[in-house]
């Protein structure tokens, strides 16, 4: 028997093609960590270092983050958060699959361009403030891959991310610790700084 | 008890009042810059798992959820017959009894018959 | 105040702070004891969770981390508020209210005490019924109106479920009321020298599992299944919006381990200790049980969450109505332990005939 293969919607293949190289001749250079303000003086009175201190405290303390994982780095995130490293003590235990209600990605893993416009496009409709932690050797540059014409050498091409956490995966530890310099970053943030 | 009632009415009224101030509350907040506010298109699209979504989404649903409705109403109307009669029971004594499990045996026959055909069935 | 709280009498006659001052106490009371205990029981939850799963739980925000759900409700009131653009803007407001108020309403024909509770409905039970309705409604609305084909899909399940679970639920309770020959439920309390949940035990298991059902607790959580629906009918949520339709889920639970402890369990009364405190234990021992039950059972799926509401659970309430009703009228002057038994052998029975040819929504796993 004559088997035919056809394209079911070849206009919306042809628009997610589009969409990809669009992204891909857009994003060459990396983006720049989104830490400038943390030298800047900041003209900071009594009320606002009060309000600060409160929201600070409140986001650092339930940072949920978003199940948005890509490949191997991910199982190590799993670990973290089950029982032997448990994750839940730092109240980061609630994952939401919805980025309206979520804080912060850790991209745990390689990333392709084929997958980069929907990753992007989560971090675009998470609601603010969001926080980006690039996971693994492959977050951070594409690791072993980083040659590949298809894979994205490090999430800073698309992201603006916030702390780096190097390992081929990271161990549970590591990103305790990354999640710990985070949890540093975010204190020191403040609503008077508006960038 | 119509001072209960005055009681009731008031108290809906002042949980009303509760509830649409909580969700007033980041609109306040949103002016001396508390709540970040920075609307985009693409943010306020659809969240579809990363992709655009396609076809309308207000569409016309499967029949199955209604034939459940259609079965609540029924059973919702014996249950109006049943409270007042459950709460007077033990003063109607078995002359109150029987007929109740009468009009419970129609009702049954009902049920059996939309089990039979197949109507409680999650298809 | 202290005195109405500790050691109430019989208040209700006069109402000896007059109308308003009451109905200030008295809201005042209920909002302030419900969001207190919310704030407590989510962090309560998680901790317990970690236990049954060999962690520690949210420990690092304050002593033994008590303040994580303070930290979780400063965060997500300072979130930024996303409004879809092509959704229904004005239900899409409207519905975290919806949900919202008649969950605390329902608590105002609860007895805290010996004649003290906000308004001593003489269809205290009717209402309650009523407004356990309008939340469904509520996250209908929620769903319908954020333009958003997961959350619609996972709102018409929640509606077919709760439709669903309503019947039974309604019919578990009449057994209780014709022992208690009245709809108010201060009387319903005054009349349990022994808790009904030892002469009504069929009507306490319908009436908990279709609870549970009917406040979506696992394992009936198929409106929020993540792995299918992403997040439930909230998914365009953000901010306070969200935060709203969870504290609903926890008020509900809340409001039902109330109920669960008001009608089965004797509610305020005990020995000692104040009837407050004795209502409040009680919720806290039916909210573990209901953590326990989502620590340990996996979720089902929509046909069988169907078929055990329709052809196992429905025909059991009308036996319990039939069996009880019988006692009732036939013989009034039947000794307490006898209604007990029989309840309980009726319930045995039925699990042990059913279990033999019953098969959850009629297929068996692997038949399709
Ligand atoms: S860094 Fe290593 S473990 Fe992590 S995604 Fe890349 S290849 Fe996999």
């Amino acid at each position: 028997m004559e088997v035919r293969i056809e394209p079911c919607y070849p206009e919306i293949d042809a628009h997610e093609s589009r969409v990809i190289e669009d992204l891909k001749s857009s994003s060459t250079q990396p983006i720049a960590e989104p830490s400038g303000w943390l030298d800047e003086e900041i003209n900071r009175n009594i009320l606002v270092t009060t309000v600060d201190k409160l929201l600070n405290w409140g986001r650092k303390t339930s940072l949920w983050t978003e199940t948005s994982f890509t490949a191997c780095c991910t199982f190590e995130f799993i670990s973290t958060s089950s029982s032997r490293f448990d994750i839940a003590r730092f109240g980061m235990e609630v994952l939401r699959s919805s980025p309206r209600h979520s804080d912060l990605i850790v991209t745990a893993g390689t990333l392709t361009w084929k997958m980069a416009p929907q990753i992007k496009r989560v971090y675009d409709q998470m609601a603010e403030p969001k926080w980006v932690i690039a996971m693994g050797a492959c977050g951070i540059s594409g690791g072993i891959f980083a040659d590949s014409y298809s894979v994205v050498p490090g999430y800073n091409r698309i992201l603006p991310v916030d702390v780096y956490i190097p390992g081929c995966p990271p161990r549970p530890e590591a990103l305790l610790a990354g999640i710990e310099k985070l949890r540093k970053k975010i204190e020191q943030s403040s609503i008077s700084n508006k960038s | 008890m119509l001072s209960e009632f005055g009681l009731t009415a008031l108290f809906i009224v002042i949980v009303l009042g509760f509830s649409v101030s909580l969700v007033l509350i980041p609109v306040a907040l949103r002016k001396p810059g508390i709540v970040p506010h920075n609307p985009s298109d693409i943010k306020s699209a659809p969240y579809e798992c990363g992709l655009d979504t396609i076809g309308p989404t207000w569409v016309q649903f499967k029949i199955r959820y209604y034939f459940y409705a259609l079965l609540l109403i029924t059973l919702d109307v014996v249950i109006i017959f049943i409270y007042p009669w459950a709460v007077e029971l033990h003063n109607l004594g078995a002359s109150g009894f029987w007929p109740v499990v009468s009009f419970l045996a129609i009702v049954g026959t009902g049920y059996v018959y939309a089990w039979r055909k197949g109507a409680l069935e999650w298809k | 105040m202290a005195e109405l709280i500790l050691f109430p009498a019989s208040i209700r006659s006069e109402l000896p702070f007059g109308f308003w001052l009451h109905l200030a106490i008295f809201a005042i009371g209920i909002i302030a004891i419900l969001l207190t205990s919310v704030i407590i029981f989510i962090w309560f939850e998680r901790r317990l969770v970690g236990r049954f799963q060999l962690r520690k739980g949210p420990n690092r925000a304050g002593p033994f981390g008590i303040l994580q759900s303070v930290a979780d409700v400063i965060k997500i009131l300072t979130k930024e508020d996303i409004i879809p653009s092509r959704a229904d803007k004005f239900l899409f407001w409207l519905a975290p209210v919806i949900a919202f108020s008649p969950v605390v309403v329902m608590l105002a024909v609860v007895p805290v005490a010996g004649g003290a509770l906000l308004a001593d409905l003489d269809i205290g039970i009717l209402f309650i019924i009523a407004m356990s309705s309008i939340t469904s409604l509520g996250i209908f609305t929620g769903g319908w109106a954020s333009y958003n084909k997961y959350s619609l899909l996972s709102s018409m399940r929640v509606v077919s479920q709760l439709v669903s679970y309503e019947i039974p639920l309604i019919l578990s309770l009449v057994g209780v009321v014709m022992l208690t020959g009245s709809l108010s439920l201060d009387e319903m309390v005054n009349a349990q020298n022994v808790p009904f949940i030892l002469l009504q035990p069929t009507g306490f298991f319908i009436f908990f599992i279709a609870s549970l059902a009917e406040i979506s607790r696992s394992p009936f959580d198929l409106l929020e299944a993540d792995s299918e629906l992403v997040a439930g009918y909230n998914i365009e949520y953000s901010g306070m919006k969200f935060a709203t339709f969870y504290l609903t889920e926890y008020c509900e639970a809340i409001v039902l381990s109330t109920l669960t402890a008001t009608l089965f369990l004797g509610g305020w009364q005990g020995p000692w200790l104040p009837p407050l405190v004795w209502l409040l234990l009680k919720i806290t021992l039916v909210f573990s049980i209901i953590v326990w039950i989502r620590a340990t059972l996996p979720r089902l799926r929509i046909d069988q969450v169907m078929g055990f509401a329709w052809k196992f659970l429905l025909p059991l309430a009308v036996l319990n109505i039939l069996l009880t009703g019988s006692f009732v009228a036939f013989w009034p002057e039947a000794p307490s332990w006898m209604i007990g038994i029989a309840n309980l052998v009726l319930l045995i029975g039925y699990i042990l005939f059913r279990s033999r040819f019953f098969k959850p929504g009629g297929v068996t796993v692997g038949a399709s």
